[in-house]
């Protein structure tokens, strides 16, 4: 039967005690929540907290939201997390809480203590799931809990391959989401994690890549929906010859505030990442891309390069960009940065318009060109369509 | 239809470039303009077609009975003038095929019709746009590729062709189109310049050169100087052999006389 938690205000170490979990977990949560309530809350200066308010939030108990959309790849193990807490206890004990840990942000510990939803990925070493899976998870029955809590764990081990679309859609208040990306030596992800909510879901997100010895993660963000967005991102390659491909498309029209704060964390020796990230801001729409390179002492031979583009459609439509490179150890073989920001490029309107291409056309298409490479990268022609019909419809 | 020029004045910023220039092309005929560097000739060919950087102060130019100064850039293209441009942008994540369908769907279209019913269908666009660029020799992968991203300067301008063959304009401005270019490449345009002055010989066509190296492969009726923004010389195409031959200088001290 479906209960909720009582709301934050209110909720005690108690409540989080929930029948049949084992000894680890009940330990795991009440550890949490304690950091939860220790911890004062952050100070944003661009993301509006009122909009994240967690007093009022009521969490829906038991409850599984999501859905597998169409076929689970053979070999792969795909299953809400909790049920993988009692089928899989080991694996997930092993590796929940590795990457995103609960005492690093107030809304980390938040989800540590409450989750409830979310899915375990597991893909066993050298298995090479020959389709992607494609995940949606949404809020489930709105007369429960109008809250989201959802923890989702992707483990692949030593030589695995994976492609994964991690969808959010649908309609709801607020939307707490961890997922951590586990990759052993030698394996590869291709993850799309897509936010597509109705107008009005505040999202608040942790995603953290631990990236293994040789392994490759290859990070498609889309974000479009949702009224609210704070997403603070990693990937942490932490293994030798470790590599990340990571690419964005962010849309903000009327009313949206959608911050993303990608991470790239070199560490070990002769990592290479290159980033990618493009916003497109309409109307009243606000985009923040507040991202860090850190290459950490004791890396070495790193190549990085960070790329991102702004291009604006209205007058009021702003995006603010905030990179940031540090640098501690002497010895990196590459680090780049680029960034551009500004409205439609008048030289490639005119070259369309002297086709006889009318204007609104014209930036139509060069909005849709912009965000294409990104999109491209969606591996299910069905979601990449509807995807790019939805951003279509809204430039 | 003739194009018409009639004292027709531009700046760029506050600097005047063009400072009253008068000039008719005719259907049929390929007219050269030629004239040293800094003479405004591109600024002329960008200045018909509408470039937001120059700023029109005076004049008018009229074609098929518009003012077209006053007409947004799409609709010249739609009235059937083209520009070949000197240096064609490369639009990202746009696909030259994608880019050429929606140019022919644009001059296809009727006031008022629903666009499903006046586009190209896809069979009969892809069909066309193959032999076309076989005929340019363009290989066919060039189609999915981003318009213009990673091209040679030779294949740039043999997609400005293709554009050109595509669209089928009335009147034509090739602007500088063999800079550049190599012999190979330069006779591989021209060739499909005049494929298509063959099956169109009413098109008018525009050509706006430095050299006169262009004008052996596309051969002019008519040659006009340009010097300082204005149009200071016509001839026939032995002009432009003469200036070959002697430069430019000759004709400045005989505009400008000699030594002031």
């Amino acid at each position: 039967m479906a209960t909720k938690l009582p709301a934050l205000a209110t909720l005690n170490a108690t409540d989080l005690v929930f029948a049949g979990e084992p000894q680890w977990l009940q330990q795991m949560r009440q550890s949490a929540w304690q950091s939860y309530t220790g911890m004062s809350m952050p100070m944003w200066r661009r993301t509006d907290l009122s909009a994240f308010a967690p007093d009022d939030m009521h969490v829906a108990v038991g409850a599984h939201a999501g859905q597998v959309s169409g076929a689970v790849p053979a070999g792969v193990v795909v299953m809400p997390l909790a049920q993988a807490v009692q089928a899989h206890g080991d694996i997930v004990h092993k590796y929940i809480g590795s990457a995103v840990a609960a005492h690093t942000t107030k809304y980390a510990a938040l989800n540590t203590a409450t989750w409830q939803d979310g899915w375990f990925v597991y893909v066993p070493k050298n298995i090479v799931a020959e389709v992607p899976l494609h995940l949606i998870q949404g809020f489930g029955d709105s007369t429960v809990g109008d809250t989201l809590v959802s923890r989702t764990l992707v483990v692949l081990e030593r030589g695995a391959q994976l492609s994964l679309i991690e969808q959010y859609a649908g309609s709801g208040a607020i939307a707490s989401v961890v997922s951590e990306y586990i990759l052993g030596d030698g394996a590869t992800l291709n993850v799309v994690s897509m936010q597509t909510w109705d107008v009005g879901v505040r999202h608040m997100g942790h995603q953290i890549a631990n990236v293994g010895n040789d392994a490759t993660i290859n990070w498609t963000a889309i974000h479009l929906g949702g009224s609210h967005q704070h997403i603070e991102a990693e990937t942490n390659l932490a293994g030798n010859g470790s590599r990340v491909d990571w690419t964005a498309a962010s849309l903000a029209s009327d009313g949206q505030r959608l911050l993303t704060a990608p991470w790239l964390r070199h560490v070990g020796r002769a990592t290479e990442a290159h980033m990618d990230f493009k916003t497109v801001v309409k109307g009243t729409g606000y985009t923040t891309f507040d991202g860090m390179i850190k290459i950490e002492g004791g890396s070495s031979e790193t190549v990085t390069r960070l790329e991102e583009h702004a291009l604006h459609l209205t007058p009021q439509a702003r995006s603010d960009s905030i990179p940031g490179l540090k640098i501690d150890p002497n010895n990196v073989q590459k680090a780049g940065h680029a960034s551009t920001s500004g409205e439609v490029d008048d030289e490639h309107l005119f070259y369309m318009q002297a086709r006889g291409i009318p204007r609104d056309v014209a930036v139509h298409m060069i909005v849709m060109g912009f965000f294409e490479t990104v999109l491209d990268r969606i591996p299910l022609e069905a979601v990449r369509e509807q995807v790019t019909a939805t951003i279509a419809a809204r430039i | 239809m003739e194009l018409v020029i009639k004292d027709l004045r531009a700046n760029i910023g506050d600097k005047e470039i063009l400072k009253g220039v008068n000039l008719t092309v005719k259907p049929g005929t390929i007219h050269a303009i030629m004239g040293p560097n800094g003479s405004g000739k591109s600024t002329l060919s960008n200045t018909i077609m509408g470039h937001p950087s120059y700023t029109v102060t005076g004049g008018e130019v009229w074609y098929k009975g518009h003012n077209i100064l006053e007409l947004d850039v799409d609709d010249r293209a739609k009235l059937g003038l083209f520009l070949a441009f000197q240096y064609p942008v490369s639009i990202p994540g746009v696909t030259v095929a994608n880019f050429m369908r929606a140019a022919v769907n644009a001059h296809r279209a009727e006031e008022g019709k629903d666009t499903r019913q006046t586009a190209i269908p896809m069979a009969q666009f892809r069909k066309e746009i193959r032999e076309k660029m076989a005929a340019l020799g363009i290989d066919e992968a060039f189609a999915r590729r981003y318009l213009n991203e990673g091209f040679s300067g030779g294949e740039k301008k043999r997609i400005e062709i293709l554009q050109m063959s595509m669209l089928k304009p009335s009147m034509a401005i090739m602007d500088e189109t063999d800079s550049g270019l190599d012999i190979d490449a330069l006779k591989v345009v021209s060739q499909g310049v005049n494929t298509l002055l063959q099956a169109n010989p009413d098109m008018g066509v525009l050509v706006i050169t430095h050299y006169q190296r262009l004008l052996n492969y596309i051969k002019p009726n008519v040659v006009s100087v340009m010097m300082e923004g204005r149009i200071v010389r016509e001839g026939g195409p032995e002009l432009a052999l003469e200036l070959e031959e002697r430069g430019y200088d000759f004709i400045r001290e005989e505009v400008f006389g000699n030594g002031n």
